[in-house]
């Protein structure tokens, strides 16, 4: 129980440092469980709910204007066309007649989800690859390193392209090719992390007392390195979603029945940009804003749990560095002036 | 150094080696093969082909390792095969569009770090004013937008506002600079974009760490003006990590340009490898990938040696 208040306690403190201390962090965590919330309670939020599976369209009202920037008489006239799927949409059609903000909202519901398991699966992989090759040592390590190296020169986009036109177009491909790319790359900081673990008296004294390989990692290492596999994690929350919106817009992302935000700006955006121009702003805000929030929250999180990385702390200013520069001359003159008289001993 | 840059291009080769069998590893994890890709082509013409007799065309009835190093021996010799569909073979295809990715990629970098460090020292310079302020939520801002949106906005609204468009066609830099320029500035500004927004913070809190440190405090108390200690004693060493993250940043970069080339119509490698991709042109895939490693590979050196410059106690050995 005392341990359980504990937990609690520090849970507390920490997410009061979060929102006092780095209020913008706090608001990127905000950012997220809003689109996180929005994107499970999708199917009560949205005014045209899918229906087996599919947004419903009603061709009959492509392209309608946002229904919020509509004037009197055109939301009049909205209201008496308004046919099988009846009523209004606020943030306007696009050209298949599917209720933008319904798109909206079950695209927030694909990142997050694309979100939540590459963030899993892109730390489990980095995680498995940097502690067994920093453990294992020896030629192990040294093989899997220069294969990482290589890995790394080839540019991130074409794996996933190359990945992503060879997997065919699912969800749980696009999770794949996001999250193993990613995770091999982020193993080298857990190696590194892992590495820096080693070297400590404790592992020293587990492998005296006949600690396994397996033991050694799950034991020791992982609970040492925790708070960088988190920080790793957060960090790479935003990048996910850049790129899955990217892939989408090169053509190479999820199924088209699926809603994807990148792929409403590239298809029904991109095409209608003068008719339609909400369809291109609206999700391209709710990228920016999810990315934002990430980033925002990522670095909020390493800052507090990494003290040794803390960015952008410096208490320097030109003004009081002069002030303080002065402060010390008059110190000094004074003394000077005090030894003169012969107050002070060792003049 | 002389010494230490032939050293680093020797270890370029086995480096490049370990590339190629990754390249060849992942194509050859494709379900659908370059022979389904043959075939439907010719079917598509009304032509029937048999699958085994292409597939011992190209070699791909044989066991993989005998395969890699047939493949293998061709790329040494400069020979990526030719491509399945466009009658050319890819090094010549390659040849041609290299210097546009090139040059997409070079006038990249030099305007993001151009942009970005200037305004990372006046931030940390006026630290917590209200210019520091606004270049931050500037910073933060270029960091979340994704480049492909702001870019398809700036590529249809100045035209329909203002009549204005970047060139369509591609005119050799030697022929006429001035267009050359006017086509690769728009893109390769967009795709600045988000990298001068990390490098501004980082070079910002680089600074400010730098700032904090001893000799600084001694350099001013020595009397020196502002100008002398932040460019004398602050800037090369606040320049270190982010030289590190420029290199670090070259292959997010080539995903930017492969968007950009799509976008803006430039014909550089990242729009035939798109192109290549939907239509399963597999060795063109392939020479692209392996160029673009070499690529990376190649800024990373160059950066490693900029190190030494920023950084005379970094050991080249």
């Amino acid at each position: 129980m005392k341990e359980k208040n504990r937990l609690r306690r520090k849970r507390f403190i920490f997410f009061r440092e979060l929102f006092k201390k780095k209020t913008v962090g706090g608001i990127g965590l905000a950012i997220l469980v809003f689109f996180i919330l929005v994107a499970i309670f999708a199917d009560v939020l949205a005014p045209y709910p899918m229906q087996m599976g599919v947004m419903q369209a009603d061709v009959l009202h492509s392209l309608q204007k946002p229904y919020i920037f509509m004037t009197a008489a055109e939301k009049q006239e909205a209201v008496m066309t308004a046919t099988s799927l009846g009523g209004i949409h606020l943030l306007g059609t696009d050209s298949m007649g599917r209720d933008t903000l319904s798109y909206i909202i079950y695209g927030a519901r694909t990142s997050v989800i694309l979100c939540l398991c590459c963030m899993v699966l892109s730390a489990v992989v980095s995680v498995i690859i940097g502690t067994t090759s920093a453990t294992v040592g020896g030629w192990f390590d040294l093989v899997v390193q220069r294969l990482v190296d290589s890995w790394l020169c080839i540019p991130s986009m074409l794996v996933l392209l190359m990945l992503m036109s060879m997997l065919g177009h699912g969800m749980l491909q696009m999770i794949f090719a996001l999250s193993v790319p990613s995770g091999i790359a982020g193993s080298r900081i857990i190696r590194s992390a892992t590495i820096a673990v080693k070297d400590s008296g404790y592992m020293k004294n587990c492998t005296l007392l006949g600690g396994g390989t397996w033991w050694k990692i799950v034991h020791h290492i992982i609970p040492n390195i925790l708070p960088l596999i988190i920080t790793n994690m957060a960090g790479s929350l935003g990048s996910v979603v850049l790129m899955e919106a990217s892939i989408s817009f090169l053509g190479f992302g999820v199924d088209p029945s699926t809603p994807s935000w990148g792929y409403l700006i590239a298809q029904e955006g991109k095409a209608n940009m003068f008719i339609a121009p909400w369809l291109c702003i609206t999700p391209g805000i709710c990228i920016s804003l999810m990315v934002f929030g990430a980033n925002m929250f990522g670095d909020a999180l390493r800052d507090l749990l990494d003290p040794r990385l803390k960015g952008g702390v410096g208490t320097f200013s030109i003004k009081k560095m002069k002030k303080l520069a002065q402060k010390q001359l008059k110190k000094m003159e004074k003394f000077r002036a005090k030894q003169a008289k012969g107050k002070v001993a060792g003049a | 150094m002389v010494k230490y840059i032939i050293k680093r291009v020797l270890l370029l080769i086995p480096a490049v080696l370990l590339v190629c069998i990754t390249v060849f590893l992942l194509m050859r994890l494709i379900p659908g093969s370059a022979v389904d890709a043959i075939v439907y082509k010719y079917s598509s013409i009304g032509v029937e082909v048999d699958e085994d007799a292409v597939r011992a065309q190209l070699g791909l009835d044989k066991p993989a390792a005998i395969q890699f190093f047939v493949w293998f021996k061709d790329v040494i010799q400069g020979n990526l095969g030719d491509s399945l569909f466009q009658n050319k073979s890819v090094h010549s295809i390659l040849a041609a569009e290299l210097p546009v990715t090139f040059e997409l990629g070079i006038i990249t970098i030099i305007l993001s770090t151009v942009i970005s460090i200037p305004l990372g020292l006046l931030c940390a310079a006026r630290q917590d004013s209200g210019l520091d302020i606004i270049l931050r939520v500037i910073a933060i801002i270029f960091l979340s937008i994704p480049v492909f949106w702001i870019a398809t906005m700036v590529l249809v609204y100045p035209a329909a506002w203002w009549g204005y468009a970047p060139p369509a066609d591609y005119v050799g830099f030697l022929e006429n600079p001035w267009k050359n320029l006017q086509m690769f500035l728009i893109p390769a500004l967009l795709s600045a974009l988000g990298q001068v927004g990390m490098q501004m913070r980082l070079v910002r809190t680089q600074t400010l760490e730098v700032m904090r440190q001893d000799y600084v405090r001694t350099a001013w108390s020595k009397g020196l003006n502002e100008r002398t200690v932040l460019f004398g004693y602050a800037f090369r060493n606040s320049m270190i990590p982010t030289i590190t993250m420029i290199g670090g940043s070259v292959s997010s970069l080539i995903g930017g340009s492969v968007i950009m080339e799509n976008l803006f119509n430039i014909p550089g490698i990242g729009k035939e490898v798109v192109a290549a991709l939907s239509s399963r042109d597999y060795p063109l895939v392939q020479g692209c990938v392996i160029i673009f490693a070499i690529y990376v590979m190649v800024i990373n050196l160059v950066v490693d040696i900029c190190y030494k410059w920023a950084d005379p106690r970094v050991s080249l050995e």
